[in-house]
């Protein structure tokens, strides 16, 4: 109570001390009517002014000048101001305002100026409508400042009943806002009222400038105190399809402290009596279409999770390992993947990337808010833009089948609210070709792989070159090449006998002699050359002592192949004799016959011995 | 005057990563076991350094891609 009493006066004093500094400059803007509401049912406190200031003086004025006492100013998380034009249904508001800090020579101390500068001069007579909203964070204070489990929370706001400005207001009025139709207490000034959840205070005529009525307000307030102290958001872009979003958390609840120990039971059989200031879910609004959500901590996942998804959004539900009472602390990290073609896009030559700044957990206050957008390797990043103040720097980061590295795009913001929960975009460049790297990497290191077994199967690591293992070994090797050879020349030479026998067939079906004819002429010479070739190997198979074992059954195999080919040309010749003749079917059959069944034999002794020459 | 805006997917429909990481891998398996036949089973003299090559070469590229489709299907956007 001291300290809001020390307060008071300092305000008090600077605020008649002010008055004859700027008496000069502002008397020309006027403020006829201003309407301001503030809104206290959750932890942040929104202010809407509406007003409307007139210019009696003989100059144009194209700023306008709106001080905040020192404190609030730096709670300041947001100030847009519009102008409003119309009334009711036909009300058109204007894009926000620019608003800067300005330190103009003679201000008293402790109160820090914004400056509005207006989109066109108002001129002499003229009249202009303003809206101003203002978020204030970490500006209600829990009083009493320590509770037990089973207090209520309630919260004291101080402000002034009438707007610090620098010019003259002709009509005002103040509607407070409370959370719950009840109140501890608050200041009584002349025509105050009290109604529902509401405090009315005014309205006040012809206050001049810089008039300051402190007033306070206690009153009970349950809604969950969420301050993230840390928040960093991580947005890692894949063009392979996915946007994968990362937010490490680190909460508190800034209400009133817990005195005393928290009792289990009594939160868990009473919780609305015993635990009315704590808060157990939090609910964050994930875009459509988000998937593969996760939920956890240092220890692991947290399963007290709900989703819903519809197609406009998807609500998350989360619920921290405790229910949080005052002064208590929770970290966690809470993941999800967004389809690519929602958020990045492509226009002229560049490719953009379309997301909101902010945390999807309603009404959450962030102490320090760092974004880091990791863009895919090979991109070069042009330009960011985001709708208000942010320090960006740059980074690089090493993820999964990376070479270089790829470049992050670090945004660093102080104080931030949900409003500021508005799209942003980051500018780069990248060429469809740079996505190929990946996949070449893998083919690449697989090549590599074949390309050392290749080597391995080639090398020839014995120490010692001319031990009797090593050359019976090398003579071993060159045995089975000369096997595999005449292994090809008999399968080639079984190829032959197939397509004597095809043309045969080929024969009964279409009468063509001339053809048949033909092709035993190069069946005829095609054996030759075969056989030619077989020489040299069974020569050489024959000189080799390791090939003892295996040259019977080779020799075997070609004095039956020989035969083989001796019945098949037999009965070739008199098939095609036959036909010369024109004899009839029946007789042909007859002659061949024995023929067929002998060669059929023949052919399966031939197959048998080349199955086992294989196996050796 | 503002140029088109369009969105960019991904060069294949992610509904196929599944299905292609699983022919893709199957073929380059398949390609992998007669480069290992052939090295098993020829014997120094007749061995050919290009069979060998391009056989090697056909399988790393059907391994590549299809382990890359299984890295996207079972989640790791790479």
């Amino acid at each position: 109570m001291a300290r809001m009493r020390f307060d008071l006066t300092l305000l008090l004093l600077f605020a008649f001390g002010s008055f004859l500094f700027f008496s000069a400059v502002s008397a020309d803007l006027v403020i006829s009517k201003l309407d301001r509401r503030i809104d206290l049912s959750s932890h942040i406190v929104r202010a809407t002014t509406s007003l409307k200031v007139e210019n009696n003086g003989a100059e144009a004025i194209s700023e306008f000048l709106l001080p905040f006492p020192e404190h609030q100013a730096k709670n300041l998380a947001l100030l847009t101001v519009i102008i409003v034009e119309g009334k009711g249904k036909s009300k058109v508001s204007s894009e926000s305002l620019p608003v800067r800090i300005v330190n103009p020579k003679d201000s008293p101390p402790s109160l820090v100026w914004y400056s509005i500068t207006l989109p066109k001069e108002l001129g002499k007579g003229g009249s202009l409508n303003l809206e101003i909203k203002v978020a204030l964070s970490n500006i209600l204070r829990p009083f009493p400042e320590k509770i037990t489990q089973a207090d209520v929370q309630l919260i004291v706001f101080q402000d002034s009943a009438q707007v610090l400005s620098p010019y003259a207001v002709h009509m005002q009025s103040l509607t407070v806002k409370l959370p719950e139709p009840k109140v501890e207490s608050y200041t009584k000034l002349e025509n105050t009222k009290f109604s529902g959840s509401e405090i009315k205070y005014g309205p006040y005529e012809n206050q001049p400038p810089f008039t300051y009525t402190p007033l306070a307000v206690h009153y009970v307030s349950n809604k969950p105190f969420v301050v993230a102290r840390e928040l960093v958001r991580e947005i890692e872009i894949s063009h392979w399809g996915n946007v994968q979003v990362t937010e490490s958390y680190s909460l508190v609840h800034a209400g009133a402290v817990i005195l005393g120990e928290f009792s289990r039971l009594e939160y868990q059989a009473q919780p609305h009596l015993r635990g009315a200031s704590a808060f157990r879910h939090l609910i964050a609004k994930l875009p459509a279409r988000a998937h593969s959500i996760y939920y956890r901590d240092d220890i692991g996942n947290i399963s007290t999770s709900n989703v819903w998804g519809d197609s406009s959004m998807t609500l998350l539900q989360i619920e921290p390992r405790f229910p949080m009472f005052g002064g208590w602390k929770t970290t966690f990290t809470i993941g999800y993947g967004l389809p690519l073609k929602d958020f990045l896009f492509k226009s002229g030559g560049e490719r953009f990337l379309n997301i909101p700044f902010g945390s999807p957990i309603d009404d959450l206050v962030i102490d320090n808010l760092t974004v880091k957008i990791v863009l895919p390797e090979g991109s070069k990043i042009t330009s960011v833009s985001v709708p208000f103040s942010v320090k960006q720097s740059k980074q690089e980061k090493i993820s999964h089948l990376d070479v270089v590295g790829r470049p992050v795009v670090v945004l660093e913001k102080t104080n931030v609210v949900p409003e500021h929960s508005q799209y942003f975009q980051v500018y780069y460049k990248f060429s469809n070709l740079s996505l190929l790297q990946e996949p070449l990497m893998l083919v690449f290191g697989y090549f590599l792989l074949f390309v050392a077994c290749i080597a391995y199967v080639r090398a020839d690591f014995t120490i010692s070159k001319s031990s009797p293992s090593y050359l019976a070994k090398l003579q071993w090797d060159e045995v089975r090449s000369t096997i595999q050879q005449f292994e090809g020349v008999v399968n080639q030479c079984l190829i032959v006998h197939d397509k004597l026998q095809a043309s045969l067939r080929d024969l009964s079906r279409t009468g063509d002699l001339q053809a048949c004819k033909a092709a035993r002429k190069t069946a005829d010479s095609t054996l030759k050359e075969l056989l030619k070739d077989l020489k040299p190997l069974i020569s050489f198979l024959q000189s080799s002592p390791q090939a003892a074992q295996i040259l019977p059954k080779v020799e075997e195999l070609v004095a039956k192949e020989k035969e083989l080919q001796e019945k098949i040309m037999q009965k070739h010749s008199i098939v095609v004799e036959s036909y010369d003749k024109k004899s009839g079917i029946k007789d042909t059959e007859n002659r061949v016959t024995a023929l067929e069944q002998k060669i059929v034999l023949l052919r399966q002794e031939v197959d048998d011995l080349v199955d086992t020459i294989d196996e050796i | 005057m503002a140029p088109s805006v369009k969105p960019i997917s991904s060069p294949v429909p992610i509904e196929w990563y599944p299905t292609l990481a699983f022919f893709m891998l199957s073929i380059g398996l398949v390609v992998t076991a007669i480069f290992f036949i052939y090295e098993a089973t020829s014997s120094r003299k007749n061995r050919s350094l290009a069979k060998e090559l391009s056989t090697g070469a056909v399988a790393s590229f059907f391994l590549g891609f299809g382990s890359l489709f299984l890295l996207l299907a079972s989640g790791v956007y790479v």
